[in-house]
């Protein structure tokens, strides 16, 4: 029996779900590669003209946002492509990192190559093509509520000993804010200090703070940027049990990673929560002169924007609406559609913290805000693919290099200890910290 | 036909010639280099039909790379094509036997700013030459696809004019030395470059064969693999980097103070083509081209309010459209140009800006008054000077293709303009498949500096590649503009210009099918000399049908291979 045609379908109603809600993008992708390169008009350099992780480190289009959508009009239109071979090396070596979205937002009002990116990559785990690794990670999330391999839940709330913060997640003690460490910084021995170092500090400022305590777990969200959609939802669906037992406190988090879960993919399955990251709650501190930072800290820095605080840290917002054509046949919605197109991201905090610290001299490299280069941690590449994670990583160190500054500052663990170690072109790593050690030598 | 001749061997060689990662065979990678023409239509292609699936793709580093692929092609007698940014159908393979060469790891770019010289592999865009060469005080010619488009394949592969002409020459006037791997994968350096005196000049005292390499359209990959080409740069009198304000997306250039961006309000067609003959008497452009009106007379201003606000959609386009002030200025815009005067000093600057509004006032033109806002007019400054918004080309429907093309000549095209406006207007009218913007949707540079008359008009058919019905409708319209454009004597419409290039299913014309209409051109002996190029070039005739050839008629039943 003839298979109806991917043309006769009906318009979506509301954002797209599933692969086949992608397909008149597919069809509507205009190979303009606004995908392969930083929007145009940003571009400084030919050397740091690029956008994309993927199709920069694999070079085939098929990598790129734009080989995405034809390879999905290949697998929904005629079959031609299945998942299997080079066509699941791409769809996993994705960072997630939206570069391609801002590009194509630039030009285009209909097309949302990101959310496709993931459509693909939900897909191929629905029919269980997902890479060996990424399994381990899901089934870990599942078991131990945490994506790092070989940790323990039992483990997760050693990092807060001695902190003396409240535990809210019983329902006896209340906070204005929980503070939501992430698994790095719940985990991993350095970054510990880290989070201890932020809860201080907000402490110091006279933030009202707890945490959820035992109740206290993996947002998730990387699970739903790997396409493990059950996984994730189960796990946003967990925490939103625990927060509403803990009275539904505003989140502090200083991971861009779960920043982005949830101000973004928790909003998307219409779990409403409050979120601010740390050095967002940190520049305000500052304004208002609860907190001051006195300490000279001589050192020139270049700030590294966290794909998920950054273009991707944008608030969600619903919408139900679906496409209406006018002037026969311009393409448009009704309503208004929202348009992430990385205008409104958290960029300006960071800095402003920065810019407060007695000698600190930040330059800034070619490619930042929304037009930041990716860390190499996206996505779960960081887990399976470590030789792309790497070289993501290099070139962003080697574009650090090459404004002379003597540190990579961010605010994201992920970022931090995806570039630490990390050599350039030049086979030289450079010191990579977090805002809060900045702040808290300038204390 | 050939026979099938690629096989595992062929495959096997490849991937000693650049290594495993850089070639493949999976469908997934293969049926990513098919053109799908309908979706991103523009220019000269089949429509709604994809090209052939390569056997491979081929990703070569180096020019030794790409002469010993072309060298394997050539034993295995396997067809390919090199593209390097693969914006429009003329870029991908014609056959089954064949496959593609993708020049995204040749991406370099050098300047030698005393000489006044860009270097440029085939995957450095006119974007990041141009961002090197400002950096020297010095800008490059971009062609009117934009600057995400490969500078190497506008200059080596196809016309290559756009705003910038005027100032800076179209694409054929600026090519100097290049390096190039022939059909038959011998390597050959032109100009001064072959004669080791690097890459000055395009001619002598070294080989000379810009005409048969590019001519004045460009060879469209059939005259193998170019991995260098140097082209000429010219003076820009701005900031090393164009500084950009604004929230992504609407982006605005920033305090170019000695740059000045007009549109101008004409009466008529008559005082719109007098006046590109005094801008062009004068030179004094730095840019010139009539942009915006490509979304449509009744839709222009409308969709500027939109790009220069961020938080704006085309859903407010209908309430824009009814706005007073907007329909006022689409009204006295109905007959535009938009004009970038640059100074190289003060007085440049007010010499220039002193002649321009004397060619307006002699032909009793004005200009736009919304046009002199400070936003619009930096973002037409950034706009033109980096053309790098050509997706804008799809935006409204995400397909378009141009058509008309009326004539190089600004005094033969003119008088026609209106009555080609009015047959689009009827059909958008008639027909519900293409944008409904105005009739006229018009857009071109006015000149090259080599002559005066490198005019390129082109109306935007608006349509979208999700809908069929809009494909074929499209298709419809743009045969009957081509009707029109016969009965007028004014040759082939524009969305046909490669309609004997490629065959409407995708693939390459045999040289039979070739021979059958090129014997009946007017001039069919330059047919008959290509084909002895080709022949002395391309024996095994390895690169597809986008090379014009007739079988000299001493031939015609004998060698027809
Ligand atoms: C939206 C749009 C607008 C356009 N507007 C204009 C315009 O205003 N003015 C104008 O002049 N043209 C215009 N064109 C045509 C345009 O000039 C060419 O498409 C462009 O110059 C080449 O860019 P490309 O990305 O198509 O190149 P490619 O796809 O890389 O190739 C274009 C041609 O050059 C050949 N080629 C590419 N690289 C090599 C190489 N290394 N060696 C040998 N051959 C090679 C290819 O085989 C192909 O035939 C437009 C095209 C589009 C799609
Ligand atoms: S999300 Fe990032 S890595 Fe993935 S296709 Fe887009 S730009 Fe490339
Ligand atoms: S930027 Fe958008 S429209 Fe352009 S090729 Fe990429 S996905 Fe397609």
């Amino acid at each position: 029996m003839a298979k109806k045609s991917m043309f006769d379908m009906t318009p979506v109603k509301g954002y797209e779900k599933k692969l086949e809600d992608f397909f008149p993008m597919e069809r509507r992708c205009s190979n303009c590669l606004g995908c392969k390169f930083v929007p145009f008009e940003k571009i400084k350099s030919n050397r740091f003209g690029r956008n994309c992780p993927s199709v920069w480190h694999y070079n085939f289009n098929l990598y790129s946002a734009r080989g995405r959508f034809q390879l999905g009009q290949n697998i929904l239109e005629d079959g031609s492509v299945r998942f299997e071979g080079q066509a699941l090396d791409a769809i996993f070596n994705c960072q997630a990192c939206g570069a391609c979205d801002v590009g194509c937002k630039v030009t285009r009002f209909n097309l949302e190559p990101l959310a496709h990116n993931i459509a693909l990559k939900e897909r191929a785990v629905e029919k269980g093509k997902a890479p060996d690794a990424l399994n381990a990670v899901a089934a870990q999330l599942a078991k131990q509520k945490t994506m790092l391999p070989g940790a323990k839940k039992a483990d997760r709330g050693a990092w807060a000993s001695g902190l003396k913060l409240k535990d809210i997640s019983v329902g006896k003690e209340t906070a204005e804010y929980a503070f939501f460490p992430g698994c790095q910084y719940a985990y991993d021995k350095d970054l510990q200090k880290k989070a201890k170092s932020y809860v201080s500090v907000l402490k110091k400022a006279g933030v009202d703070l707890g945490w959820f305590g035992k109740g206290d777990m993996c947002c998730g969200g990387r699970a739903g940027q790997m396409g493990f959609r059950k996984e994730f939802e189960a796990q946003a669906q967990a925490n939103a049990v625990v927060w509403k037992k803990a009275g539904a406190p505003k989140i502090v988090t200083p991971c861009s990673d779960c920043y982005y879960a949830l101000k973004r993919q928790y909003a998307m399955l219409g779990i409403e929560v409050e979120v601010v990251h740390a050095v967002e709650l940190i520049a305000e501190l500052i304004k208002s002169g609860k907190l001051k930072l006195k300490k000279a800290v001589d050192l020139s820095i270049t700030y590294h924007d966290p794909c998920r605080l950054g273009r991707l840290g944008e608030p969600f917002e619903p919408w139900d609406g679906t496409e209406k054509k006018i002037l026969n046949q311009v393409h448009t919605w009704t309503p208004a559609r929202p348009r992430y197109a990385g205008t409104y991201g958290i960029y300006d905090a960071p800095r402003d913290v920065l810019a407060a610290i007695p000698g600190l001299r930040l330059v800034e490299m070619e490619r930042v805000r929304e037009n930041s280069w990716c860390c190499g941690a996206g996505g779960g590449c960081s887990v399976f693919n470590p030789e792309f994670s790497d070289a993501v990583a290099s070139e962003r160190v080697t574009e650090a290099q090459a404004t002379g500054a003597e540190a990579i500052v961010t605010a994201c663990p992920w970022c931090e200890k995806n570039l630490s170690g990390v050599t350039s072109e030049n086979g030289t790593a450079m010191p990579v910290v977090d805002v809060i050690d900045l702040v808290a030598k300038a204390l | 036909m050939k026979n099938i001749t690629y096989n595992k061997d062929f495959y096997r060689a490849l991937q000693d010639i650049v290594g495993e990662r850089n070639v493949s065979e999976d469908p997934a990678v293969t049926e990513n280099y098919r053109c799908i023409t309908a979706q991103s239509s523009a220019h000269y292609g089949p429509y709604d039909t994809r090209t052939p699936k390569p056997q491979a793709v081929v990703l070569p580093g180096s020019t030794e790379e790409v002469q010993q692929i072309v060298r394997l092609c050539n034993k295995y007698k396997v067809d390919f094509k090199a593209a390097s940014t693969f914006w429009a159908a003329m870029g991908f393979i014609g056959s089954d036997n064949a496959i593609q060469l993708d020049m995204i790891r040749m991406d370099n770019v050098e300047i030698d700013a005393k000489n006044m010289i860009a270097v440029c592999e085939p995957f450095a865009i006119g974007g990041t030459v141009q961002v090197e060469a400002m950096k020297n005080g010095l800008n490059c010619n971009i062609a009117g696809v934009g600057c995400s488009s490969s500078t190497l394949a506008g200059s080596a592969g196809w016309v290559g004019f756009g705003p910038s002409s005027i100032f800076m020459g179209i694409a054929s006037e600026n090519l100097l030395g290049a390096e190039w791997v022939l059909p038959d994968g011998e390597i050959i350096r032109t100009g001064t470059l072959g004669s080791d005196g690097e890459w000055f000049c395009g001619e002598g005292p070294g080989p000379s064969p810009r005409a048969i390499f590019r001519g004045w359209t460009g060879t469209a990959g059939t005259m193998g693999v170019c991995t260098r080409i140097a082209i000429r740069l010219h003076p820009w009198p701005g900031p090393k980097w164009i500084p950009v304000r604004g929230t992504a997306p609407a982006y605005f250039a920033d305090g170019l103070d000695n740059v000045r961006a007009y549109t101008v309000c004409y009466p008529d067609w008559d005082a719109y083509a007098e006046s590109f003959r005094l801008f062009y008497e004068a030179d004094i452009c730095y840019l010139a081209h009539r942009q915006f009106n490509m979304f449509g007379r009744d839709i222009k201003t409308a969709m500027v309010e939109i790009f220069t606000h961020p938080e704006k959609q085309f859903c407010d386009l209908p309430e824009l459209m009814e706005d007073p002030y907007i329909k006022e200025q689409n009204e006295q815009m109905k007959v535009d140009v938009q004009i970038v005067l640059a100074g190289f000093t003060e007085r440049d600057l007010d010499y220039k800006e002193k002649a321009f509004d004397e060619i307006l006032r002699q032909v009793g033109a004005h200009k736009s008054e919304y046009y002199l806002q400070q936003d619009i007019e930096d973002f037409v400054k950034l706009y033109l000077l980096r053309l790098a918004r050509k997706n804008y080309n799809y935006t409204l429907c995400s397909s378009y293709e141009g058509n008309f093309g009326l004539s190089p000549n600004v005094f033969v095209a003119a008088p026609l303009m209106e009555e080609a406006a009015a047959l689009k207007r009827e059909w958008e009218q008639t027909h519900t498949g293409v944008a409904a913007v105005g009739g006229d949707s018009d857009m071109g540079s006015v000149s090259g500096i080599g002559g005066g008359g490198t005019t390129g008009w082109e109306f935007f058919v608006h349509f979208d590649g999700f809908d069929k019905e809009s494909i074929y409708d499209s298709c419809a319209h743009i045969d009957r503009t081509q009707e029109w454009m016969t009965e007028k004597g004014l040759g082939a419409d524009f969305g046909r210009w490669n309609a004997d290039v490629r065959q409407p299913n995708g693939y390459n014309y045999t040289q039979e099918q070739h021979d059958s209409f090129y014997s009946k051109i007017p001039q069919p002996a330059l047919a008959e000399y290509q084909w002895k190029i080709r022949e002395a070039f391309n024996p095994n005739r390895l690169t597809g049908s986008y090379y014009k050839t007739l079988t000299p008629k001493e031939f015609r039943d004998g060698d027809n291979k």
